[in-house]
């Protein structure tokens, strides 16, 4: 069976100044996969994530999802075309409510005119009815529909990277890039927010590709890793095989004395 | 006939309803300068509702909202000088179609600004909108066909006082019915976080386009309004000055609020325009003395370093720190008003005068100031007028009997 | 260089006016390059638009105003003794006044509006400045003189005598030919008057030839004056008074003293420090409160002094709302420069007073408020962070 790799990054370079931020990266994710991204700071990581989702468009090589190029595509085009993301440092929209956070990513797939919208014709109350509905659906798989009318900027930390979670999903994406989910929570948010991941995966069927700081975390989750270490390769392979890596064991703990 | 279409006919009577009374208590007013005086503080509220929808809910940093206003209304100036003599229609419905010609005018001038804010944010926006509106109205000053800085007259004049309340109410549901849907929540987004707004695919440039499109087109219907009711243009009418009036009800009123930019620009309005026509019963310009003025300074000052002091340090129950407020305004009153009595008799500072209508500007800039340094999200903040709050307020007492029973 | 008139697309070039007016635009620029500074350095540190910079530029140039009439120039003081002599002495203090005043007035607003706000939105801060600015223009216009809007008394100023500078000459035989003349109309003369001996040269005893005599002196002058236009026309030159190129002169020199400031001294550290990252700065122990009170009235002591020099050298006229338009324009070359950028500044404002000249220069002189705007909107369009300035990438 040889069916087309869901996302594929084609030796993606990213060059801001003097800086080579990410230096010929190529990896392929398959439908279903749970793909870890890992390394030091300043590897990389995020700069991956921001080239997938058109933040910033690669010096050189491709991106392809699903076969079709997208490198360079702006960002509102990669969530429609299915690919949605958290980010690192939170970026809630503050001022709205939980559940109208999650609606605006629902609203990618609105169908109503803005002018529906501007007279309120019976579509679009219809249609924004329909939104919340979802928007609550998604909030009661990242355990939020308690605190849905509550200012965003109110939650706590580890509620608010759910709730970005719960946000990407709402636009229907066939893979979800999730950015740090786990930084900052406590043991016990970690083991809610793997459940939270694996039913992401198995009951909504996406594909996930996460970075993530918290080794135990990523090992534990992910079927494939891949090691970043200053815009560069340095492995990729299945939790066990990085583990006894010693390119990545000298990454994270300087070469051994 | 579903529950949509009743509320929908129910509204628009309501609309109709509001209208008619406005048109009755204007034709009512008996004094041509009242008149114009309710219609301006009509107009007022269009443009202010709808540079909140820039401002306040696209969070489009623009200040040069006088430059739509006064684009629609020469709009409607020049084509009913030119144009009205050979069709003469019913002078409403030419109302209505300057209304759309300037609101369509105003509307491409909307876009060509809107286009520059894809690439500009925050401040440098805000100075590119003002330098728009300077440079149009430079332009009509230096436009001899249009009579210079002179201005120049058309006519009919149309006073429809009933049109100007539909446009505010048309403005007003635009903006309450974008944020009912879901549509407002791209604009909301764009304004909170662009980035995470455009991961989230929302359209980031199509959305502050519509914003500014949608608000320049109302600002410019308001203009032929404006240029219909009064016959006359001139550049001046559309200073800068205009511009920052607009803004500062919006930002009064609670940036983002639809019900706080209406009723602050009623406020503004008023509190601008009212003391240029006090007088004293023998029909003298009232004056004030420097004492009054300079104690009336001096109370101001303390009583906002002192309701400052308890907004960031009193922690007491909410009714103990309104009495607290109420006392510290009663008290810098009653204080200014005894000194200013004493200082009134002596021979400097009682002597010396000034026309009250003089003032009007420095108490716009007062309470401006008054307002951001007290409340700086606004009056109203982002709350909005609801139903549901008219009925809590009218069970309260209701719920409170409850509370002590129980 | 016989023909420097040039006409395209029905305008006139008169390009023997240019340098001249390139001169005027150094000036007018040098303005605005001192009011921007302001604006640049508050934003620098504040992300703050000063509105009110421009009010007090007014305020600095109603300080000037007193304190020439505390020397003896009102209006009234000079209705009695008109001859009153200024002096150097005058003019520096009249600008350290100013300055120091108007440092006070910023440091003042700073602290009573600008304080409170510092946490809000920037639009509420924004806002508080329009406030402050509205409030300064009103209330200026009741309790300061600006019916009509005063102008310091000429005498205040001792340096009005014109330096010109000739940049192209007039050819040589225009110039030859005046030389020939002018000696022939100085030897007519010298001949008539002796002929007249003291007498009036209307006087009934002159014999025809020496009337004739007086008719050829007069022709002669004539022609000398005809030959001096010419050579007007021909040449291209500069003229400015000693006033303006003093005042020129001290804009670098603050510019100088301002570089000196905020390169090399504690203040000028913290302070870059506080525009780098204000967050941060506080934390590494810099007193905030204290850089930014410094700023403020950094930036309107140069106001001041711009008022000052404005008013004397270019006797502007003062009224309460001088200061907005010159506000406006400087902030606009602050941003043209790239705002919180202090090189940005003063390339701005020399930027905007040359295109102003220009467009007048070109016929344009309606459109002169405009340029401004039109310049930023194209500059901002192709640079968004202005010429100097760096558009930051939002890290993501």
């Amino acid at each position: 069976m040889s069916e087309s790799p869901l996302l594929k990054l084609d030796q993606a370079t990213i060059q801001f100044g003097g800086l080579i931020a990410v230096n010929n990266v190529s990896f392929e994710l398959n439908k279903g996969d749970l793909f870890g991204l890992i390394g030091p700071n300043g590897a990389g990581k995020t700069t991956c994530f921001n080239i997938i989702t058109g933040v910033y468009k690669p010096t050189s090589g491709k991106i392809f999802f699903r076969g079709r190029d997208i490198s360079g595509v702006p960002s509102n085009k990669i969530a429609q075309e299915g690919i949605c993301r958290t980010f690192q440092n939170i970026r809630l929209f503050q001022a709205l409510s939980v559940l109208e956070n999650v609606v605006v990513g629902g609203f990618l797939r609105h169908k109503t005119g803005l002018f529906s919208g501007l007279t309120l014709l019976p579509n679009a109350i219809k249609e924004t009815d329909h939104l919340r509905e979802e928007a609550m659906k998604l909030l009661e798989v990242v355990n939020l529909s308690h605190v849905a009318n509550h200012r965003s900027a109110d939650l706590p930390y580890g509620m608010q990277r759910r709730l970005e979670i719960a946000r990407a999903m709402a636009t229907q994406p066939d893979l979800l890039l999730l950015d740090e989910p786990a930084a900052g929570m406590n043991p016990q948010e970690k083991d809610e927010l793997k459940e939270v991941v694996y039913r992401i995966r198995d009951e909504f069927d996406k594909t996930v590709l996460l970075i993530e700081h918290d080794m135990k975390f990523v090992m534990g989750l992910c079927e494939r890793i891949f090691v970043l270490d200053r815009g560069l390769e340095i492995a990729h392979g299945p939790p066990e095989d990085i583990r006894s890596n010693p390119k990545v064991i000298e990454a994270y703990l300087g070469e051994p004395v | 006939m579903g529950k949509f279409w009743t509320v929908r006919i129910a509204s628009v009577v309501a609309a109709l309803a509001g209208c008619f009374i406005f048109q009755t208590v204007a034709t009512n007013l008996g004094n041509d300068y009242y008149l114009r005086l309710f219609l301006l503080a009509g107009l007022y509220v269009t443009l202010s509702v709808s540079l909140n929808l820039i401002n306040g809910i696209t969070g489009q940093f623009s200040i040069g909202h006088a430059a739509f206003y006064m684009i629609g209304a020469y709009t409607a100036g020049i084509l009913t000088r030119a144009y009205y003599e050979q069709q003469p229609l019913l002078p409403e419905l030419w109302l209505v179609i300057m209304m759309l010609a300037g609101g369509l005018f105003a509307a491409l001038a909307g876009l060509l600004v809107g286009l520059p804010s894809l690439r500009l944010k925050g401040d440098y926006l805000a100075i590119v909108t003002l330098g728009f509106g300077e440079i149009i109205r430079i332009v009509a000053t230096n436009q001899q066909s249009v009579g210079g800085s002179y201005g120049f007259s058309f006519g009919p004049k149309v006073v429809a006082p009933w049109m100007v309340c539909l446009l505010a109410i048309i403005t007003i549901a635009i903006c309450r019915n974008l944020l009912k849907s879901a549509h407002g929540l791209p604009f909301l987004a764009v304004r909170e976080d662009e980035i995470a707004a455009s991961a989230m695919g929302v359209n980031v440039t199509k959305t502050k386009v519509a914003a500014f499109v949608l608000g320049s087109a109302l600002a410019g219907a308001a203009g032929a309004i404006l240029a219909l009711n009064e016959g006359y243009l001139n550049p001046d009418i559309f200073k800068m000055d205009v511009s920052f009036l607009i803004l500062t009800m919006v930002v009064l009123g609670g940036t983002g609020s639809i019900t706080g930019s209406a009723l602050a620009a009623i406020f503004l309005f008023l509190t601008i325009e009212i003391p240029r026509n006090i007088q004293t019963a023998d029909g003298q310009k009232v004056q004030i003395t420097l004492a009054s003025l300079l104690m009336a300074g001096l109370a101001i000052a303390i009583a906002i370093s002192l309701l400052r002091k308890i907004k960031d340090h009193f922690h007491g129950p909410p009714n103990q720190r309104l009495i607290r407020n109420l006392g510290v305004i009663g008290g810098s009153i009653a204080g200014a008003i005894v000194l200013s009595m004493i200082l009134n008799a002596t021979t400097v500072m009682g002597d010396k005068t000034f026309e009250f209508d003089k003032l009007r500007m420095v108490i716009l800039s007062i309470m401006l100031l008054v307002v951001m340094l007290l409340r700086p999200q606004g009056v109203l903040a982002h709350h909005e007028f609801s139903w549901d709050f008219v009925k809590r307020l009218f069970r309260k007492d209701h719920d409170d009997k409850a509370e002590v029973a129980s | 260089m016989e023909n420097l008139l040039y006409v395209w697309a029905g305008l006139e070039f008169n390009f023997s006016t240019l340098p001249q007016q390139l001169v005027n635009g150094l000036i007018t620029g040098a303005i605005y390059a001192l009011i921007a500074l302001g604006y640049t350095m508050v934003y620098g540190v504040l992300r703050l638009i000063n509105f009110a910079h421009g009010e007090v530029f007014m305020l600095g140039g109603y300080v000037a105003l007193f304190v020439s009439w505390g020397f003896g120039f009102s209006p009234e003081a000079l209705q009695k003794n008109p001859d009153a002599q200024s002096s150097a002495l005058i003019l520096v203090i009249m600008i350290l006044v100013a300055m120091a005043a108007c440092a006070l007035i910023g440091a003042i607003i700073e602290y009573f509006a600008y304080r409170p706000m510092r946490n809000q939105s920037r639009i509420a801060a924004l806002i508080t400045a329009i406030g402050v600015s509205l409030f300064l223009q009103y209330a200026g216009q009741i309790f300061l003189p600006n019916s009509p809007p005063p102008s310091i008394a000429q005498q205040v100023n001792p340096y009005q005598e014109n330096l010109k500078f000739d940049l192209i000459s007039a050819p040589k035989e225009t110039r030859d030919a005046y030389t020939a003349a002018k000696t022939e109309s100085d030897n007519l003369k010298q001949q008539f008057e002796t002929a007249l001996n003291g007498r009036s040269q209307f006087d009934d005893t002159l014999t025809d030839a020496e009337k004739a005599l007086g008719t050829q002196a007069q022709e002669a002058q004539n022609k000398v004056s005809a030959l001096e236009g010419e050579i007007a026309q021909k040449s291209v030159g500069v003229t400015i008074t000693v006033g303006k190129l003093i005042m020129l002169v001290t804009v670098i020199v603050l510019m100088l003293i301002l570089r000196f400031l905020v390169m090399a001294t504690p203040a000028g550290r913290a302070m870059r420090a506080v525009s780098h990252d204000f967050e941060s700065a506080s934390l590494m122990g810099i007193n905030v409160n204290k850089v930014i009170t410094f700023t403020f009235m950094l930036g309107s002591a140069l106001a001041g002094a711009g008022a000052m020099m404005l008013v004397t050298f270019e006797g502007t006229a003062i009224h309460p709302f001088f200061g907005l338009q010159l506000g406006v324009k400087a902030f606009v070359a602050a941003v043209l420069g790239g705002i919180g950028n202090i090189p940005g500044a003063v390339l701005g404002g020399f930027l905007m007073g040359l295109a102003e000249t220009l467009v007048v220069w070109a016929g344009y002189s309606n459109y002169k408020d405009a340029v401004a705007f039109v310049i930023l909107i194209v500059v901002l369009l192709l640079k968004p962070g202005g010429i100097l300035g760096s558009s930051k990438v939002e890290k993501v």
